[in-house]
């Protein structure tokens, strides 16, 4: 049988899921998330601290890496193939002559697309209002990035993987990343915010007395974690059951 | 690929979830034209469906779809059409975009055309802006079948399309399957109702409790399940003596008092039984109140077919 080549499968496919992912509930719940931290953000800037960029720094760690970002990427991310796979919507996109990496890539490129703006705009608004100044909005940004990539590929896989994607998620993000990646070396290096939070570290100049990765493997790890998630995903899609 | 070749090529398949036996050492061949799938609720024909599409694969036999394997050949998606069981698309898309995204990841040329042109087989508004969503379950159940056929595939499997559309559009979309059937194209229907079966006025398969009961035409079927034995109720004011006249035109097989006006009879001619049983009452000088079947309820009849 020959190849089926699909010009304009993966932007449809993209727009599909984008318009899919994007639902009033998600965006104003994560927008709300978001608003807390430009509050806070303002609230840090008028303080008067002698040292606003340490002050904002561990408050972009502390709320915008470890909650924020995990959580709006879990929702958007995991539902992208995990929504059509139990509503049985899926099968209209299985039963085509598209590559399973396509069908994976348009998903991970959608969540991305939605989560980016929703966390990053309120994130880098916080950075610039606690008086952090260019080094902590540059920092926000690559550390929202760079986490970003690999959760989006670890919780489409998640979605693909499992049934109740969200509270496996969040029991990763709040259990393991939260709790036992803070306490053991090895079992941080098998956490994303610890990545996330060294690239924030070493561009804002910040220390954290928790585990910290040298570069280059900062920006390395999370880019293969999201390889080898969406590596598995399609993987995964080509051998499950479709309902 | 010869036109003598069969289309769809079935060989031992069995399939099970956990204890559950699906679907049991079942073999057959399908070629162009309707066939009609026909089985009660649970009886496996989803599966079998399902593993036509390469949606599942079978846990032992082999499926073969114009000659390739559904289950790996990517590619052969783009000779097969499916319309699922179950009633879901994607909500926020009207049913012209529905459409367009399967004629897009299809590869067509004209996307639009095509979609245009499905719609329209199916008796659709391509220019409907609603999103499908607030469709009725007939009309989602339309733009299914025109996502299914937007790209002219060879295979096109329908999994209970009639479900839901009203009986004018049952007959348009029996007509629009027998169109593609008579075009050369392998249509596999699945079914509960025999009657909309009938309709098909096609090769049959009938499966039961995961194993395929009986195949081969409608009307062979049909006969042998109107030669299954019958027990039939008759209600009369001198049932005993009715009992009597019926056994002596032996129009039934045995029968059984109950209670104070009724007799039930087992016969296995049913038509002789229907043109004897007025005469009968008419010779015992009995009144008829009733005659009705106890047993015509398609779900005895699969039994009587499994148990064959």
């Amino acid at each position: 049988m020959t190849k089926v080549r699909t010009p304009g499968a993966v932007m449809s496919l993209y727009r599909l899921m984008l318009t899919t992912q994007v639902t009033k509930a998600r965006v104003i719940g994560l927008s709300a998330l978001g608003l807390v931290s430009v509050f806070v953000g303002f609230a840090i800037g008028h303080a008067h601290l002698v040292d606003p960029v340490r002050q904002g720094t561990r408050f972009i760690n502390g709320f915008g890496l470890s909650l924020l970002v995990p959580v709006a990427t879990l929702v958007f991310a995991s539902a992208s193939l995990g929504d059509p796979n139990e509503d049985g919507t899926l099968v209209y996109l299985w039963l085509r002559p598209v590559a399973r990496a396509k069908i994976v890539a348009a998903a991970a490129l959608a969540s991305f697309t939605v989560t980016w703006p929703i966390v990053t705009i309120p994130l880098v608004i916080c950075a610039a209002l606690t008086g952090g100044g260019r080094t902590l909005i540059v920092g926000t940004v690559a550390a929202v990035t760079v986490s970003m990539v690999a959760y989006v590929g670890v919780f489409v896989a998640l979605g693909l993987r499992v049934k109740r994607a969200l509270v496996w998620g969040l029991l990763y993000i709040f259990v393991w990343e939260g709790f036992v990646a803070t306490g053991n070396n090895t079992a941080a290096r098998l956490a994303v915010r610890t990545y996330a939070r060294s690239v924030l570290s070493h561009i804002t100049g910040e220390t954290f007395r928790v585990t910290e990765i040298a570069s280059p493997w900062t920006w390395l790890v999370p880019a293969l974690v999201a390889l080898g998630a969406l590596a598995y995903a399609t993987r995964r899609l080509s051998r499950q059951d479709v309902t | 690929m010869t036109v003598t070749e069969p289309m769809i090529q079935v060989d031992s398949v069995s399939k099970w979830f956990g204890d559950l036996v699906a679907v049991s050492d079942v073999s057959f061949d399908v070629g162009p034209g309707v066939t009609a799938l026909l089985g009660p609720n649970g009886a496996g024909k989803s599966t079998i469906l399902r593993m036509l599409c390469g949606l599942t694969g079978p846990a032992r036999g082999t499926v073969r779809v114009l000659g390739g394997d559904p289950r790996r050949d990517v590619g052969l998606t783009r000779h097969i059409g499916l319309v699922p069981q179950q009633e879901v698309t994607f909500e926020t898309l009207t049913a012209m975009e529905f459409v367009r995204l399967a004629a897009v990841l299809h590869g067509l040329k004209n996307p639009d055309e095509a979609a245009i042109a499905a719609l329209a087989v199916v008796e659709m508004d391509p220019a409907d802006h609603r999103p499908t969503s607030t469709y009725s379950k007939g009309m989602r159940q339309r733009v299914k079948v025109a996502q299914a056929i937007v790209h002219r595939p060879d295979v096109i499997v329908l999994d209970e399309p009639l479900t839901g559309l009203d009986p004018r559009q049952r007959l348009h979309m029996i007509s629009l399957f027998q169109a593609l059937g008579a075009e050369g194209r392998c249509v596999i229907v699945s079914s509960h109702v025999l009657d909309e079966v009938e309709r098909f006025g096609s090769r049959v398969l009938v499966m039961v409790q995961g194993r395929l009961a009986a195949e081969g035409d409608f009307h062979a079927i049909r006969e042998l399940m109107d030669d299954r034995p019958h027990r039939i109720r008759v209600r009369s004011d001198r049932p005993r003596a009715l009992a009597t006249a019926l056994l002596d035109a032996e129009a039934a097989l045995a029968v059984r008092l109950e209670g104070i006006d009724t007799v039930l009879v087992d016969t296995d001619q049913v038509s002789r039984f229907r043109h004897s049983v007025a005469a009968a009452a008419q010779r015992s000088g009995a009144h008829l109140w009733e005659v009705a079947p106890l047993d015509d309820d398609l779900e005895s009849v699969f039994r009587y077919l499994v148990g064959r």
